[in-house]
């Protein structure tokens, strides 16, 4: 987890954005004590909410920068990914995708390839990047928790992206894992000499599956009106001089 | 604070509760309302959406009630004064999401238009059937606010008045009404401006690097900040000391840490008294009470009107604010009176409550309606005439045969032996 804090906030750095201005949302499966140092506003919530928090945070304060840190986007969050790449939300979501449920004892996620555990991994995963990029998505990336490098590129320049922005990083939780059957950082190693980075493949093509080399970098990069504007330009139109449009106007309280 | 004169639509209007609730929000300082769209509420969200953009306020369609109430608790802590509209339903979906934000102490309101029935349940008609709902729903101890208003009038009031409990307490404050009172048609005074206090949010204004969170002020609720204002902020919905960062180990040797819990239920129950606003009357010489809420008590007045006629006292006691329960002021009648008469539009809910508070010292009789419609006055009568003739001691609550269940259920079920 740390290599990815560090990777935020470099990428925050590299973005030229305050510390100050982010606000970070989580839900329950991912909760990093590091965030505590990094200077930004931490929230910790429901599992799946923490997209639907986020967006209660950036309407209520459309000058904040809101990113969400989401290990469960594809299934308790699922409806809320799907509806704010469809509106257009302005957000920065970073999906942790280790696999399995790291804290309920690994249990598989939905984002799992068959072949990954014997058992329990024969349903077809969901594909991230695509997921977000056919909602409606400005920006999509995929990377693994080792290209540090190309992470806070990616953060920078989806901070800078007006719009809703997700990027998916693999992790696979090795502090959890190196105690209960031996699986250590070496698997994070093993992310990243099995991976081929492809910028700007077409979504469609970037599924992980076991017999592929997993295929990361930016995907998406498009522009699209975001919400806020989206809502100001439609409700001006409607009222005219009687509206009070959204985002640093004095109509605000 | 005085309400801001863009928000507030002085006039007198002949308006439906649900619109009323709208009107009110606005003038409350309702900045946010995320919501979905559900019978018998939608008005009320209806309403907020049309006259939010012209005061700076937005509402967001969501795309479900989890959505709604995170959204919510977000735009909370972003700094400004939020609510969500639901119903039955998405009450039941937003459960998980009260108890989080109890724990993240986010003031917010909930306007929740009671619906008929379990489930899907009576979409378009009443019932009263959330009250335990709104007070145990979530798990975990904590401690809500609930008021009941009885007209579109203190659809309008109450509204306000929820969201100035919501910032004086920080904590979940949900307005119980039901589908009768949301859809009922009145005359609705909006008051000017001037004349409608609010509560501003209890910001922080002291050094930055001091600040704590969860520390409180002496009536145990502590002061906020907004999100995004350089303050390192770290909110969780894990059990979390006064910085707001989590105790993981209670028992750590040599420290002693506070579990938040405590303070969770204090704020509330220690504060009850004033919080806690009941309406009485012809309470003096009383040999019966009638604890309603809702509609259930303008039907009741009729009722007591009939039961008076027949020359019997009965006081009239109702209750505004249902959560916190007027503990108090139960145990003290009990003392005096003869027994309760509770009309509920449930099986029995609040009439559990009043018989704790009455410690077995009266009697405590249940008028129920299965909801989708109010209670006929007459059958109030007449369990107020049972109650004063009762001389025996009934050790549990006694549930009076309505009209309308001797007619639809012939006395009941019996189980076959």
């Amino acid at each position: 987890m740390n290599p990815i804090i560090t990777a935020f906030v470099n990428g925050i750095k590299k973005s030229g954005l305050e510390l100050s201005n982010i606000v970070v949302v989580s839900d329950i499966p991912f909760e990093p004590e590091v965030i505590k140092e990094a200077g930004v506003d931490f929230f910790h919530v429901t599992r799946g909410r923490a997209i639907a928090f986020g967006t209660g945070l950036k309407l209520g304060n459309p000058d904040l920068k809101v990113v969400a840190f989401i290990g469960d986007l594809m299934t308790l969050g699922g409806n809320h990914l799907v509806h704010s790449g469809r509106r257009n939300m302005e957000m920065l979501v970073i999906c942790v995708n280790n696999f399995i449920y790291k804290e309920i004892a690994g249990t598989p996620a939905p984002s799992v390839s068959p072949g990954f555990s014997a058992f329990s991994t024969f349903e077809r995963p969901f594909n991230a990047p695509h997921l977000a990029n056919s909602c409606g998505a400005v920006y999509t990336a995929r990377w693994t928790a080792l290209h540090t490098n190309e992470l806070e590129n990616s953060i920078a320049n989806a901070l800078d992206k007006r719009g809703f922005s997700v990027i998916e990083v693999l992790s696979p939780g090795p502090n959890f894992y190196k105690e209960i059957n031996q699986v250590d950082s070496e698997l994070l190693d093993f992310y990243y000499k099995n991976s081929v980075t492809k910028n700007n493949e077409d979504t469609r093509n970037v599924e992980i599956t076991p017999e592929e080399k997993i295929v990361t970098g930016e995907f998406t990069d498009k522009e699209k009106s975001p919400f806020i504007d989206t809502y100001n330009a439609q409700l001006g139109k409607i009222l005219g001089d009687k509206f009070i449009p959204l985002g640093g106007q004095s109509g605000r309280d | 604070m005085k309400a801001n004169p863009r928000d507030v639509n002085t006039g007198t209007y002949y308006m439906d509760g649900d619109v009323a609730a709208g009107y009110g929000a606005l003038a409350a300082g309702c900045r946010f309302i995320g919501g979905y769209p559900i019978t018998p509420s939608t008005e009320a969200a209806e309403t907020f959406a049309r006259i939010a953009p012209q005061a700076g306020a937005v509402f967001i369609q969501m795309e479900d009630e989890l959505g709604s109430i995170a959204s919510v608790m977000g735009a909370s802590w972003s700094g400004v004064k939020t609510m969500t509209i639901t119903s039955g339903p998405g009450y039941s979906l937003m459960m998980e999401a009260i108890g989080l934000g109890a724990m993240i102490e986010a003031p917010f309101v909930i306007l929740n238009i009671q619906r008929g029935g379990p489930s899907t349940g009576v979409p378009t008609k009443t019932g009263q059937a959330d009250m335990m709902q709104a007070r145990w729903g979530s798990h975990g101890d904590y401690e809500v606010i609930a008021i009941a208003p009885d007209s579109p009038q203190e659809l309008f009031d109450y509204t306000i008045k929820a969201f100035n409990l919501s910032e004086k307490y920080r904590c979940p404050v949900m307005i119980m009404a039901d589908e009768c009172v949301g859809h009922m048609s009145e005359k609705v005074v909006v008051p000017p401006a001037e004349e409608i206090e609010i509560e501003p949010r209890r910001f922080y204004n002291g050094p930055k690097e001091k600040y704590l969170p969860f520390k409180p002020d002496k009536d145990l609720v502590p002061k906020m900040v907004k999100a995004g204002d350089g303050y390192n902020l770290y909110i969780t919905g894990l059990v979390h000391d006064e910085k707001g960062y989590p105790i993981k180990n209670q028992l750590e040797k040599g420290k002693r840490q506070k579990l938040p819990t405590r303070r969770l239920v204090d704020k509330i129950r220690l504060n009850a008294d004033k919080i806690i606003e009941l309406t009485e009357e012809g309470m003096d010489d009383a040999e019966v009470v009638v604890v309603s809420y809702g509609i259930s008590y303008r039907v009741a007045i009729r009722g007591i009107e009939i039961a008076r006629g027949k020359g019997i006292k009965v006081g009239n006691l109702r209750l505004i604010t249902v959560w916190p329960f007027p503990d108090k002021k139960i145990s003290e009648l009990a003392s005096k009176v003869k027994a309760f008469v509770v009309p509920e539009i449930n099986y029995g809910q609040i009439v559990f409550e009043v018989e704790r508070c009455s410690h077995g010292q009266a009697n405590v009789v249940l008028v129920p309606h299965g909801g989708a419609g109010v209670h006929n006055p007459e059958d109030i009568a007449e369990a107020i005439e049972y109650a004063v003739n009762e001389k025996k001691k009934i050790r549990k609550v006694v549930e009076w045969k309505t009209r309308l269940e001797k007619f639809v259920f012939e006395g009941g079920y019996k189980l076959n032996k």
